[in-house]
């Protein structure tokens, strides 16, 4: 059968999916392996070194100074002048002299990283990170920064990163969204943090809950109308077959119509998702010892520990894309101690759970774990006990399968303003990531506009150099 | 400056060539950050330009560079320090922009060919077809003739005869009236309209109901959604902070309402772009004119920028990117970085734009540094307006005083009492512990608060008191005291900080500071202390009391906020000059204020002001090629689902060509002959054989339907689903216009459109949380100019109606309604009644069989446990599930 040609090509892309389902029963599908279509797994262009990511993102922009890399020259320098010409900062009117890292700093492990006391429990997986310390952004406000951190671009809207990851890649669980993001904020972008933008819907983030929720209150429902309400699965089951009876016969009258076809195998999918999906969600099955080790025990770190275990059932699971928010959390322009010491107490150990976890069910060897906020902040004291946005040089780690564990790449200056080594702006972080999941950023391309577009735009280039 | 150039080199895309990236990646930026400083346009130090494209075709031919040799090169020696040339002189470049700059000469040093930045030539360029004036063209002749019923079906069928092939039959009755109704209201045919329409067996029986939908008030809510997505209409403000564009939704209904009443198109452009400019006879229409340029205000807006000039210009960018998308069909924004790749558009047209905008007001302020813009709001009644501001100022500055005065005679007692609190809890402690009565005032106020301590203060901050020992009190109260003092300190710090905060926004006015609350959490034992009846909370002195209560009226006299308009106004007529390569602080030559070279000439036009007039006259001009095609293009899309250029945005050379460009012209020329009306190009279209034809037949001859050899099968649309289900059961509310946002509320507000019962095209969307539901069906993200809804057929969509609570409701309350019906007296006849009512037709015998059987099953197995009648509502929610339901034929 010939397809409506249209202006699009994603229409295209489930027609083709489509054709041919509309004669399968319910049952065979329930038991079917996982159908072609927009989201059937796709070769990547050469051998990926990890298969999935875990993206742990600290809304707000943590430290880096005071967390993962010290700057000898700030205590020495303590309450000095800025020496340096600022950048454009968000709080111009309210900038003191230079603050010394308010935590000390031990080396951590045999690879010796430096570690401050705000993650103890971090400090002890030092030799399983990689710690990229010359990250480079270009949004000085939130909402810029998150944008492009999670997109490459702030002027334009543009796919999320995961949405990319998911178009490149597709999944290899049917029953469960591809591309998932835990408890994002509605703010600095909201949903286009995790939207397809051009890129066909299939391929947009599923969110889970919101910042505001509670995780009671998520774990009710999880994805939007996954759970039916007030009727037993029998009787779900029963009703789908007389729907679909209805469609077969509607689809019959009109031509099999591609389009009538693809709707008939998306209510199958929606039945089957509904059915296996609540479990993956059920993170009040896992053994105590589990939930202890991500601290679920605590109210701290009870809820960061949610997501993260979460996030590694969701990944057992070959779910995509992860990510996991604490927010908006880190934004100390005042109270930076006090502050930064409750947010770290709050996802220290379930991130340390988590590596440890991931290592122990082996599912390190094809995941990438991600740490970082949207910038860093700056190595002078503004509003006297708290730190400005500072997205020109700033540390995030990775850990997993692909990158050096116990390694640190790059390197601010000694104030740790500027990123001076091995430069990696969010494009290059990109088309790396992108890398190590097999795909190169130059072809991982989608025409829109009478133009390809890509992640990294016009710009990106891949750092090997963390590659293990 | 750094970020800016990187940030610069990111908005370029449209357009690098393979060859050219290393260049635009890594070299141009540096040029542009460390040379063009010297090395520009204009001061062309040691003869080289760097910063232009026409400098660096020339520094190519200047032999600063040795193609693959970089050692031999003159350029990068005195980048290197090498020689005696030392570049640039402030400062040797850091290793990695050195050895960018290496590579690129190594692997050939070729500068980018000043063409590769160059639009088509603009002699070639005004060929391109859709920039050509319209013909006047004449409907072709058919052999068929008994085919036609309006002129459109001529050129359709000349077409199709042309080809050998036969349009399809005509749609039965009940499909046509199903998707009339739907097209023109957003709603289903009701069960009465049908039966009307089945028995008019009159010829003009369809063109009476094509006028009694176009009358209907459910028709301006359908067709005015089209345009509020061309309009990327929305209520807040996306980007970082997402604010709450509180009177957005006055622009929604004037849309609304313009499509209602008919209004001219060519009005209906020149009120969205220069409303604010038009004269106005009466205070009715000077507001719906400044409420109509919403249209410019609304967009996008990233009000947290904190490069103030970056962020009007991006601003400015939006703005134009709206208007050619949206109104004539190209995409200038191209044009900001460089000539457009692919269109005849060059970077000095797109500032000739940006200088009409840029001399447009849409923010009433920029905040001070940290701190956010605000945009502008026209109000509708000025003289209400400046009486509420006045109030307003004056309820604020008596709030200050008030304020001043509860610091300064609060603050002294206060802060005399704090030494004393060691002394005060000591004496206290005496009293709980012995039952003396309390030797003064003072301690008995302490004593009584302790007493009436609960066990969790108890067991916090108040444990040391309770636990302390004769001999430990006078050291627990000491600390006491000093924590107190602590406190205190800081508290009077964020109150004072916060007071002189809130006199410098007012006076700007701006966002107010909320009052600071002390937090009990991090201060326990003086957040209780100090207020909410805790023993350091003194009584207001007379002074204070007075200056409250004169407050408080003011505050109670104010009186709701006269109305405003998210709205534009012209500011202070900006010379604008080109910036070269997009960047803000590289200005090259000036520019006039004007429309694109190849469709409006050379010869800039007289402006007044900001231009906005002259530009709405200019594409509302009769002889304009695009303004009449792009929209006759719209409303055919919006009718059949596709277009006659299927790339509604997009008319320029990587767009697609007209299926029927004659077509596309005499549709233009009706338009305008028509007075624009857009009404009068509903009839002449719905009124086609074309647009009634049956969406059965063949595919194979015509795969895409560009020959319009049926009509096209669509899915209803999410506003569509939502508004025809609450119809359904009763529960729609057909209250037109006005907002659902409730004031003070703010961006916390949530918008459940499963709870709500108004049409879907009144529910308050946010750019940061488009609701669920809309996310789900394709409602797009109202960031840019819509080209068109996308359909998909993913599983979340499959979620909402098999699961949600709002179809199971809706379900239930049409069989509520069925069972309650009087005039239906049997189950066959209900069944019958629910195929009317949803699918819009008669159900066959056999359905009606099943139907019977499948409702008694379900009740016999699952009957007991969910209740009787779950079998009828189990029926209705298939019937509601089903494809028949979802798609128009």
């Amino acid at each position: 059968m010939e397809l409506r040609r249209l202006p699009i090509g994603r229409r295209t892309m489930l027609r083709q999916s489509a054709a041919g389902f509309g004669l399968l029963g319910l049952r065979s599908l329930l038991a079917a392996e996982a159908p072609a279509g927009p989201l059937a797994p796709k070769p990547p262009h050469f051998e990926p070194r990890v298969k999935r990511v875990i993206f742990l993102f600290m809304h707000g922009g943590p430290s880096s100074i005071d967390t993962f890399d010290p700057k000898p020259r700030l205590y020495q320098d303590n309450g000095k002048p800025v020496p340096f010409k600022r950048g454009l900062t968000f709080g111009e009117d309210s900038v003191r002299g230079l603050m010394k890292p308010l935590w000390d700093f031990k080396q951590y492990g045999q690879s010796g990283i430096p570690v401050s006391s705000l993650f103890p429990n971090v400090a002890e997986c030092a030799d399983d990170l990689c710690l990229i310390r010359s990250m480079v952004g270009d949004g000085v406000d939130h909402g810029a920064a998150l944008l492009q951190l999670h997109t490459g671009m702030f002027q334009f809207k543009r796919p999320s990163m995961g949405s990319w990851v998911l178009y490149g890649l597709g999944t290899e669980n049917q029953n469960l969204p591809g591309f998932i993001t835990i408890k994002p904020s509605l703010g600095h972008g909201g949903a286009n943090n995790w939207a397809s933008s051009f890129l066909p819907g299939e391929y947009q983030g599923t969110a889970i809950g919101n910042s505001g929720m509670k995780v009671e209150e998520i774990e009710k429902e999880p994805v939007p109308w996954l759970t039916a309400k007030g009727i037993s699965t029998d009787h779900q089951r029963y009703e789908l077959e007389m729907l679909q009876s209805m469609n077969r016969a509607h689809a019959e009258r009109n031509e099999h119509d591609p389009e009538l076809e693809a709707r008939i195998q998306a209510l199958e999918l929606a039945f089957r998702m509904q059915v296996k999906a609540p479990e993956a969600f059920d993170v009040n099955s896992e053994s105590e010892a589990t939930k202890k080790l991500y601290g679920l025990d605590n109210e701290v770190t009870r809820d960061f520990g949610w997501q993260c275990l979460l996030a590694r059932r969701l990944s057992e699971r070959d779910v995509r894309f992860v990510q996991c928010s604490h927010s908006y959390k880190w934004d100390q322009h005042v109270e930076l101690f006090k502050l930064h010491t409750k947010n770290a107490a709050e996802v220290d150990k379930p991130i340390a759970g988590l590596l440890k976890d991931l290592k122990a069910r082996g599912l390190m060897k094809d995941t990438l774990v991600i740490w970082g906020g949207e910038f860093g902040r700056t190595p002078w004291a503004q509003n006297a006990d708290g730190r400005d946005h500072n997205p020109y040089g700033y540390t995030i780690w990775m850990a997993g399968a692909g990158v050096k564990p116990g390694f640190i790449y790059g390197a601010t200056d000694e104030f740790g303003y500027h990123a001076v080594e091995n430069r990696m702006h969010i494009h290059d972080f990109h088309a790396t990531v992108l890398h190590m999941l097999g795909l190169e950023h130059t072809k991982l391309t989608y025409r829109y506009a009478g133009r390809d577009f890509r992640l990294t735009d016009v710009a990106g280039t891949v750092h090997k150099g963390i590659f293990a | 400056m750094r970020s800016f150039v990187v940030v610069l080199v990111a908005a370029l895309p449209l357009c690098a060539s393979p060859a050219d990236e290393l260049f635009e990646k890594k070299v141009r930026p540096l040029f542009v950050a460390k040379c063009s400083g010297c090395h520009n346009s204009k001061t062309k130090m040691g003869g080289l330009d760097l910063g232009s494209a026409e400098g660096l075709s020339h520094a190519a031919g200047a032999g600063i560079v040795q193609p693959k040799d970089a050692e031999a090169s003159r350029l990068y020696q005195a980048l290197t320090w090498t020689g005696k040339l030392k570049m640039p002189p402030t400062g040797k470049l850091p290793d990695d922009e050195l050895a960018a700059v290496r590579t690129w000469i190594d692997e050939g040093g070729e500068f980018p060919k000043a063409s590769s930045a160059k639009a088509p030539a603009l002699d070639a360029g005004k060929q391109h077809w859709a920039f050509q004036p319209r013909k006047n063209v004449q409907p072709p002749a058919v052999k068929n003739a008994a085919w036609v019923k309006t002129p459109v079906d001529r050129f359709i069928l000349a077409k199709l005869e042309d080809k050998g092939l036969q349009p399809a039959p005509p749609a039965d009755k009940l499909s046509l009236l199903r998707r009339v109704t739907f097209d023109l209201t957003g709603l289903p045919p009701t069960v009465e309209e049908i039966n009307q329409f089945l028995s008019d067996k009159s010829p003009d029986a369809y063109a009476r109901v094509i006028d009694r939908l176009l009358a209907s008030p459910r028709y301006g809510e359908r067709w005015g959604r089209h345009w509020l997505d061309v309009a990327r209409y929305a209520d807040s403000t996306g980007m970082d902070e997402d604010n709450l564009y509180p009177h957005a939704w006055r622009y929604r209904d004037y849309v609304i309402d313009a499509f209602q009443r008919d209004l001219p198109y060519n009005e209906f452009l020149k009120q969205q772009l220069a409303g604010d400019l038009l004269a106005a006879s009466t205070t009715e229409e000077r507001n719906r004119n400044l409420i109509a340029t919403g249209f410019l205000a609304i967009g996008p807006r990233p009000l947290a920028q904190q490069d103030r000039l970056q962020m009007i210009y991006d601003v400015v960018d939006e703005q134009i990117d709206t208007v050619s998308k949206s109104l004539l069909g190209i995409t200038i924004a191209c044009a900001r970085c460089h000539d457009h790749k692919f269109d005849p558009i060059l970077t000095k047209d797109y500032y000739s734009l940006a200088s009409i905008f840029a001399s447009t007001t849409t923010f009433r302020n920029h905040g001070r540094p940290g701190s956010i813009s605000y945009m502008y709001y026209a109000p509708l009644d000025q003289a209400a307006y400046d009486r509420y501001s006045r109030h307003r100022m004056q309820m604020l500055a008596k709030q200050l005083e008030m304020e001043d005065a509860l610091s300064e005679d609060l603050g002294r007692e206060n802060a005399a009492l704090r030494p004393r609190i060691p002394e005060l809890l000591q004496s206290a402690w005496k009293v709980i512990h012995s039952g003396e009565a309390a030797p003064n005032k003072d301690v008995e106020r302490w004593v009584k608060w302790l007493k009436s301590a609960d066990e969790k203060a108890r067991g916090s901050y108040l444990k040391p008191f309770f636990t302390a020992t004769p001999e430990t009190i006078a050291e627990v109260a000491k600390q006491y005291g000093d924590d107190y003092a602590k406190s205190a300190a800081k508290w009077d710090d964020r109150l004072e900080k916060w007071r002189s905060r809130f006199a410098r926004e007012a006076l700007e006015d701006r966002g107010l500071p909320e009052r600071p609350k002390s937090d009990a959490d991090e201060e326990p034992f003086f957040t209780a202390a100090t207020f909410n009846g805790g023993p350091m909370e003194l009584p207001e002195s007379a002074r204070v009391q007075l200056l409250r209560k004169e407050w408080k009226q003011f505050e109670e006299s104010l009186g709701p906020e006269p109305p405003l308009a998210s709205a534009v106004c012209d500011g202070p007529v900006i010379d604008q000059r080109v910036f070269v390569r997009g960047d803000l602080h590289n200005p090259g030559e000036p520019v006039d204020k004007g429309f694109p070279v190849v469709l409006a000439g050379e010869k800039k036009p007289e402006i007044k002001g900001s231009g906005r007039l002259q530009l709405a006259e200019w594409l509302t001009s009769p002889e304009h090629p695009l303004t009449s095609r792009v929209m006759v293009n719209r409303i055919w899309q919006w009718h059949f689902g596709d277009a006659l250029v299927r790339t509604p945005n997009n008319w320029g050379t990587t767009g697609e060509k007209p299926t029927h460009p004659e077509l596309l012209d005499y549709l233009a020329n009706e338009f305008i002959a028509r007075g624009w009306s857009i009404k009068a190009m509903h009839r002449l279209i719905l009124l086609s054989n074309t647009y009634q034809m049956s969406s059965k037949g063949s595919r194979e001859a015509d795969p895409g339907n560009r020959l319009w050899t049926r009509f096209n099968r669509n899915r209803l649309s999410v506003e569509q689903i939502r508004d025809s289900m609450l119809a359904f059961d009763g529960s729609l509310d057909t209250t037109i216009g006005g907002t659902l946002l409730v004031e003070g509320k703010g961006k916390r507000q949530k918008i459940d459109l499963e709870e709500l019962t108004r049409r879907s095209v009144y529910m308050p969307v946010r750019r940061g949380s488009i609701p669920s539901l809309f996310a789900t069906f394709d409602f797009g993200d109202a960031t840019t100019s819509s080209e068109g809804r996308t359909r998909t057929n993913v599983a979340p969509q499959a979620l909402f109606i098999r699961n949600s609570k709002f179809v199971r409701e809706r379900a239930a309350g049409i069989v509520k309604k069925l069972s309650d019906d009087p005039q239906i007296g049997t189950d066959a006849d209900r069944v019958r009644r629910a195929y009317m009512l949803i699918l819009n037709r008669p159900a066959d015998p056999s359905e009606v069989d099943k139907a019977l059987s499948y409702i008694a099953s379900v009740e016999q197995q699952f009957g007991t446990t969910e209740g009787k009648g779950s079998g009828w509502t189990s029926f209705v929610h298939v019937l509601l599930s089903t494809n028949e339901f979802l798609y128009l034929n």
